[in-house]
């Protein structure tokens, strides 16, 4: 492969995907300035690694490296150790099954939904943007965030539980407490 | 299906990722179950709620230019060939080693022909061997041994004397007076030396067989001290030329010899 052919490759089936990189970058780093130093260095380590691409799913594959990329400046940045304790800050969303009249508080406010996306744990948070936002199957979600399926299909189902409990309970001092 | 299993599939239900078995066990779990319905209702407004297009962080149209460009950018320096200087010092490179490689053999090869630069080849030594051979044969009373203008009393006046048997050709219709012949000793063996003369100058040709030439080869010519030398590689012998002649007469001489 020319370079040439390379670039002209690359920008067919890998730059379409720019618009969900910054999607997703700005949802974990929550900083526009993060998430376009994240992009960029992001497309420049996917050119880098183009050869390896296989030519398929490459919206996961791009979306894969923006996620690690994402990572690197958060722990560099923040000594982040959010990920490490999200097993247990969510270890039990589903308990409480909401009864008919309370799931009906379901708040649909932007602001709030905002919010609990958040306030979500960010392997829950992460799952839950690449399936609503970015229409990504299981299997994609699955080599996006390097996990299993079953790790998807459980952060997914958890994930939303818990943005169904905020949601409905949008009157619980936990939220509020959250500086907007 | 109870409500626990439904509960587990629900969301994967809800995303089409189920196989038609476990979706078909959920589809009649919902059918019968008002809970777990109402769950899968709070998922769909959950879901409107995520995908309102207002939560969608979208680049600024600036931001993607630059990204083409950067990329643009990397595909032309990946194209250019990294012959960058700063690339190569790189410490960390294995190509030092490759470098270190190069010095030493080229410093290896350079003391080489410096050495064998200084040493005179085995060409120069007979050389000034057979110069000094023609001096002191100019010396009163050593140029002859035998002295005949008869190559048949000259001729086999060797035998005995070497272990080859020299060609003594008879040049004197070309002009050249054969005076006799002599045994002499060159390049550590005993070698037969004989003398042609035209007008009173003296020249000597010491001739033995060599080992490693059929064929004739071209005349090499050397000056030195006022005498000219010619060499040259004949059929099974080796001759060396040495005379104060100038240089025209005696390439001649050396062609009759030769063509004999």
């Amino acid at each position: 492969m020319t370079s040439q052919e390379k670039l002209c490759s690359f920008e067919e089936k890998i730059s379409p995907h720019l618009k969900s990189a910054y999607n997703l970058a700005r949802w974990l780093t929550h900083s526009h300035e993060d998430a376009e130093d994240v992009v960029q260095e992001a497309f420049l380590r996917a050119f880098s690694a183009f050869e390896q691409f296989r030519g398929e799913q490459g919206k996961a594959w791009l979306l894969a490296i923006v996620r690690n990329t994402a990572l690197t400046l958060l722990k560099r940045k923040y000594n982040s150790t959010d990920t490490v304790c999200l097993e247990e800050s969510v270890a039990d969303p589903i308990e409480p099954s909401p009864g008919p009249e309370e799931s009906l508080l379901i708040s649909c406010n932007r602001e709030h939904v905002r919010q609990a996306l958040r306030q979500l744990p960010s392997d829950f948070r992460e799952a839950v943007i690449l399936r609503e936002m970015e229409g990504l199957s299981y299997k994609e979600i699955a080599t996006t965030m390097g996990v299993p399926l079953g790790t998807v299909m459980s952060r997914l189902s958890r994930g939303r539980d818990w943005l169904t409990r905020i949601l409905s309970n949008t009157n619980a001092p936990s939220v509020k407490e959250e500086p907007v | 299906m109870n409500c626990n299993d439904s509960r587990i599939y629900l969301a994967a239900y809800f995303d089409d990722e189920l196989d038609v078995g476990q979706s078909l066990g959920v589809h009649q779990h919902l059918a019968g179950c008002p809970d777990c319905r109402q769950l899968q209702r709070e998922q769909v407004v959950l879901r409107s709620a995520l995908r309102d297009s207002a939560l969608y962080a979208h680049p600024s149209a600036e931001f993607s230019k630059r990204i083409e460009a950067v990329v643009r950018r990397a595909a032309r320096s990946e194209a250019r060939p990294r012959t960058s200087w700063i690339g190569w010092f790189r410490f960390d490179s294995f190509r030092w080693s490759w470098a270190v490689a190069a010095l030493v053999a080229i410093a290896t090869i350079g003391a080489f022909l410096i050495i064998n630069g200084l040493r005179p080849s085995h060409q120069q030594i007979i050389s000034t061997a057979v110069l000094e051979s023609h001096i002191r044969s100019l010396q009163p009373g050593h140029l002859i041994d035998v002295p005949s203008s008869d190559r048949h009393t000259v001729k086999p006046w060797f035998q005995g004397k070497l272990d080859f048997s020299p060609p003594v050709p008879d040049l004197s219709e070309l002009g050249w007076t054969l005076l006799g012949g002599r045994l002499d000793y060159v390049d550590g063996r005993p070698v037969a030396a004989l003398v042609y003369q035209r007008r009173k100058h003296d020249i000597n040709v010491f001739l033995w067989p060599s080992h490693n030439s059929t064929l004739y080869d071209n005349v090499t010519q050397e000056n030195a001290q006022g005498y000219q030398i010619l060499h040259w590689n004949g059929a099974e012998t080796t001759y060396w030329v040495v005379s104060d002649l100038n240089n025209a007469e005696l390439l001649d001489f050396a062609r009759a010899l030769r063509g004999h």
